[in-house]
């Protein structure tokens, strides 16, 4: 599985959401799953898929899908 | 970390629910971030037996829950730096497999899965008579700590 695939899929089981709306319109609240518990449970899973652990200012900012895959790259996991 | 018990005064610093909401009486062994457990004695003159129900009285399944969500706290708010934070309920599934009645005592025995961030995942056990009254696997959380790690709103 590559990275793009983990990171997919780690939103669609995270939020509930299909293929199709992995895009710049997937942010933080857009959609009912993605409220404070499920943003926790998204980064906990991606943390885990990466064997990463991020910082707390990485967490804040990890508003968005497209901004995720800027952020993950500091920890060396390109998408 | 080391355990120690609580009294029903010495709980309050660590639970700040109070009467008619305080939904345990003493916490018999706590261990901070990672179990807590104690009782509630039930009387008759619970507020709740009157109306739940007449004749028939029994404690309500919501707080036998909350009694199980109150020691789970005291298990997170004994760690260094967060006695008396208010915490709050993200998320229950609750078995009940017997009625608590007036005179028994309810046995909470709550033990933390994980603390992170400001989340807790942990389970409780209610036992009256030896036997499991209720069951629940829990999430709780100290809305100050997580909120740090929230993305803005824009």
């Amino acid at each position: 599985m590559t990275n793009k695939e983990k990171y997919n899929q780690v939103f669609m089981e995270s939020f509930s959401v299909s293929s199709d709306q992995l895009n710049e319109n997937l942010v933080y609240q857009s959609v009912p799953q993605w409220d404070s518990i499920g943003h926790m449970g998204m980064v906990a899973a991606l943390e885990e898929a990466f064997d990463i652990m991020m910082e707390t200012d990485d967490i804040i900012d990890f508003g968005s899908y497209n901004k995720g895959v800027e952020l993950l790259a500091k920890y060396n996991v390109v998408i | 970390m080391e355990g120690f018990s609580l009294n029903s005064i010495e709980l309050q610093e660590y639970q700040p629910n109070r009467y008619p909401f305080l939904m345990i009486d003493h916490v018999k062994l706590v261990i901070p971030g990672v179990s807590a457990c104690g009782h509630k004695n039930l009387t008759l003159n619970e507020w709740y037996f009157p109306k739940h129900f007449p004749g028939a009285p029994n404690m309500p399944g919501a707080l036998q829950l909350e009694a199980m969500a109150q020691m789970l706290t005291v298990a997170i708010t004994t760690l260094p730096g967060l006695k008396g934070k208010v915490t709050h309920a993200l998320q229950h599934t609750v078995r009940f497999r017997k009625e608590v009645l007036p005179g028994q005592t309810l046995i909470i025995e709550t033990t933390v899965l994980s603390w992170n961030r400001g989340i807790c995942k942990g389970k409780g056990i209610g036992y009256t008579d030896g036997e499991i009254a209720c069951e629940a696997d829990m999430l709780i959380t100290i809305p100050d700590i997580l909120d740090q790690y929230l993305p803005k709103k824009k």
